[in-house]
């Protein structure tokens, strides 16, 4: 996208910002950072300055740019409701176009390209997973058809910490007799990498691909374990199945008594949004409930909850472009969560699992980190 | 001096990660949330008052420039670096030094954020009183400079009725201390002076703020009203009877209406006016002053007065208030503030040219205000991008301000003069006045060198 493309595109949008400040308090990375270049403004007033040919683009604000989590906190505080997501992701392609944007960004495309996920692993091993699940005859989940399709996720398939969510949760939809697959190999990234790295078109390719696979096992249902994921099938595919998170089928499961608690689990949780899922896609109430069913477990709301979480730090591919940034984002998220007295964070997200888990091991945070999914088993067993 | 020099010698004041000179950065320094743009030469981020002293000694022996700045919601162009130099950007500076329940003081630094500070003390059932619409994001050095002021100013007077006392750095470096923890102190009244000064005369480096007990209770109730000339009515006739709420806040319909896109909170839309009348204080005898206000409503007119349930309704009307200003964006992109006082029974006269200027210059104008002090804040909703709006606009706004002042009035409430407002300075000060200003502003700073060319306009 070129600036000309960019001021049709975000011009009047960005003019919305009257420059008021509400949002500095909001944004994750500019009480890390104190600076405006990391500030919701600041950075609508470079898309501003760029559009109105007074600013260039270039390394500083490749940087600025760059470092937005994505989170849309700013948005959910901002009075003139300006969309700085959205004018953050239109700025990043141009950006890309102008040739300022991470290095990264240029080998993740190529990964996805060629390997079709973001680890750039063998698809074969995207049910690698599976193996955590005790006396599982191979490919058990992987059916020709089925009611729903489990959509893991390439985070969820490949990182080792995290791989526990999408077992947790074929564990509970198969105790509870839902009748679904995986598509396994077949499973390709959903492209929300590519929309944060400024390259929003090329997710076609991904796209077709995946709707594809899911019409051929003629899935009425979609089920999420990644908000990310779910977010990216809600707002840039067109798909005719029923999109659901696991939060949403796992409360209708507890509903329909599909699954039920035998154990009491102790602890004090809070729960925190990922943004994805909350103020991106308005998820709020139903993992809410599924914690509330525990029996024992004793619930504190974050004093920023649901439209107002706080990023975890790991959203908006930040983490690759400034690990550092994220670290320091995640770090005053858990402080955030120990303020709060609680011994353990719920999420519904393996990126804000992997975040928040990492940054409590390296600053020696005693605080246990749990996907609902893994709660809910436990509270099964 | 060199401008590579001057960064060399920043930077070994605060470290070069503290010291932002790029294009972008200075563009983004170059605006508050006023319509005026002037890029700086430089920013720093400072942690300490050493450090600030240090940079204000260098800016003094180079004659540069110099300016403070906080969250930057200056609404009249306070932190805008018209003449470029350095900005001292005090987000680092944000810590809660003391607090002092015993004697109830709040030492804080510069960049404390104000709703930080509130949230800190109401832990222990304390108030810090000041709470300008900006509160969430504004910082205490901003509302000292411009001495702030917030709808619950009308019981509990502006940001000067709370500042104890204050550090300064001076022109040259020198850091002096004003005030004190002790109520009565000895010599020229200095942190008055400061307070208001709208950073012209030092940089505020701490201050000692004052502390209240939180209200044992709180009646909050919605009057709304027909015609605006009753709302307007019902402020005086209210004080008249000797009755001093908490809050008498104005909104008209056309900042309603913005408002409820954005935050729900069930405003009559119908309605011209509505009144967020508060009451605070001991719960003995609020029910007969609350009947009396009621009666008072009544007797003007109003269609009905709600009392807010709990406190969760009162949170949502409040909310609807303090967001006003920014949700005239879902009107227009662009707005101005005329922050203007007038004397209260005024207040009618003074609406209706209002809306006559408005009217004249083919804008639309929103009214949400601190009815109980008389001070309007008519917002000009407008397009910036739009040149003609633009300069009709400032013309719109210059006749809005004559107005207050020919009212017997003044021409700012609480946001400043800045920059926006000096030659608006005339309808208030005669020459002698504005030449005494500039002997106290030469007193602190012969050189012109702190925030120059506000507040006070240039000798003619």
């Amino acid at each position: 996208m070129n600036i000309v493309q960019l001021k049709k595109l975000s011009y009047d949008e960005v003019a919305k910002c009257n420059k008021c400040g509400f949002c500095l308090p909001s944004c994750p990375t500019y009480l890390v950072k104190k600076a405006e270049s990391y500030s919701a403004r600041g950075r609508n007033a470079i898309t501003r300055f760029a559009i109105e040919n007074k600013l260039e683009l270039n390394e500083d604000t490749e940087r600025a740019i760059f470092t937005c989590l994505g989170c849309g906190a700013c948005t959910a505080v901002c009075l003139s409701s300006v969309q700085t997501k959205d004018l953050i992701f239109q700025n990043r392609e141009c950006q890309v176009d102008a040739g300022f944007y991470p290095k990264v960004a240029k080998r993740l495309v190529k990964i996805l390209e060629e390997s079709h996920n973001i680890s750039d692993e063998d698809q074969e091993d995207r049910a690698e997973w599976q193996e955590l699940i005790k006396e599982l005859p191979e490919d058990a989940f992987e059916k020709e058809t089925a009611d729903v399709v489990f959509f893991v996720g390439c985070v969820a398939s490949f990182f080792p910490m995290v791989q526990k969510i999408p077992a947790n949760m074929a564990k509970i939809m198969q105790s509870a007799g839902v009748d679904f697959t995986i598509l396994g190999g077949e499973e390709w990234c959903c492209g929300f990498p590519l929309i944060g790295a400024g390259m929003p078109e090329k997710l076609a390719a991904m796209k077709d691909h995946n709707l594809k696979k899911v019409a051929k096992v003629g899935a009425k249902t979609i089920v999420f374990t990644c908000p990310s994921c779910y977010h990216t099938w809600h707002h840039f595919y067109k798909s005719d199945a029923k999109l659901m998170h696991a939060s949403q089928l796992i409360l209708e499961l507890i509903k329909d008594k599909k699954i039920e608690f035998n154990k009491n689990i102790k602890g004090v949780a809070t729960y925190h949004d990922p943004c994805d899922l909350g103020r991106n896609t308005g998820v709020y109430e139903e993992p809410r409930e599924i914690i509330k069913a525990i029996p024992g477990l004793e619930f504190v709301e974050l004093p920023m909850n649901r439209k107002f979480s706080v990023c975890c730090g790991g959203g908006g591919n930040v983490e690759m472009t400034d690990p550092d940034l994220s670290a320091q984002v995640a770090q005053t998220k858990l402080a955030s969560i120990k303020a709060v007295g609680a011994d353990t964070v719920l999420t519904a997200c393996q990126q804000c699992v992997r975040t928040m888990e990492t940054r409590a091991k390296r600053s020696k945070t005693d605080l246990v980190v749990k996907d609902l999914t893994q709660l809910v088993i436990e509270a099964m067993e | 001096m060199d401008k590579q020099k001057l960064i060399a010698s920043l930077n070994e004041i605060v470290g070069p990660d503290n010291v932002l000179s790029s294009e972008m950065d200075l563009m983004l320094y170059s605006y508050d949330a006023s319509l005026d743009k002037a890029k700086p030469d430089v920013v720093v981020l400072p942690d300490s008052t050493e450090e600030v002293s240090k940079i204000m000694a260098l800016a003094y022996k180079e004659k540069i420039p110099i300016l403070g700045r906080g969250s930057g919601t200056n609404l009249t162009g306070g932190t805008v670096p018209i003449k470029g130099g350095i900005v001292v950007h005090f987000s680092r500076m944000n810590r809660i030094l003391e607090i002092d329940y015993a004697n109830r003081t709040a030492t804080v630094q510069p960049g404390v954020i104000t709703l930080d500070l509130q949230t800190e003390v109401l832990k222990k059932g304390f108030v810090y009183q000041p709470d300008p619409a900006s509160q969430k994001v504004s910082t205490i050095g901003g509302n000292v400079s411009e001495n702030s002021g917030g709808p619950h100013c009308l019981k509990y007077g502006v940001t000067s009725n709370h500042v104890q006392g204050l550090e300064v750095v001076l022109n040259d470096g020198t850091v002096i201390n004003t005030g004190g923890k002790a109520r009565d102190n000895a010599g020229y009244d200095i942190t008055a002076l400061v307070v208001g000064s709208e950073g012209t005369v030092g940089l505020v480096t701490k201050a000692i703020l004052k502390l209240e007990r939180a209200p044992e209770s709180v009646k909050t109730l919605l009057a709304i009203f027909d015609a605006i000339e009753d709302g307007a009515n019902t402020v005086s006739a209210i004080v008249a009877e000797g009755i001093i709420p908490a809050t008498l806040e104005m909104m008209d319909n056309t900042v309603m209406r913005a408002v409820e896109e954005t935050i729900k909170v069930g405003y009559p839309l119908d309605a011209a006016c509505v009144l967020i009348i508060e009451l605070d204080g001991m719960p003995e005898g609020m029910d007969d002053n609350a009947s009396k206000i009621v009666e008072i409503c009544r007797q003007n007119h109003v269609r009905d007065v709600r009392l807010a349930k709990d406190e969760a309704e009162r949170n949502v009307l409040w909310a609807g208030r303090k967001g006003a200003f920014g949700s005239v964006g879902q009107v227009r992109p662009s707005y101005l503030c005329c922050d203007g006082t007038v004397p209260r029974t005024k207040l009618p006269e003074v609406l209706n040219q209002v809306i006559e200027i408005g009217k004249k210059y083919n804008l639309p104008i929103g009214n949400v205000f601190h009815a109980g002090d008389g001070n309007l804040h008519p917002l000009i909703m407008f397009d910036e991008r739009d040149e003609d709006e633009r300069s009709r606009v400032l013309k719109a706004s210059t006749e809005i301000l004559k107005a207050c002042a020919d009212a017997g009035g003044t021409i700012s409430g609480e946001h400043g003069v800045g920059m926006e407002k000096l030659k608006e300075t005339a309808f208030i000060f005669n020459e002698c006045d504005l030449e005494f200003e500039r002997q106290i502003k030469r007193a602190f700073d012969p050189d012109d060198i702190i925030n120059p060319g506000k507040m006070i306009p240039a000798n003619s």
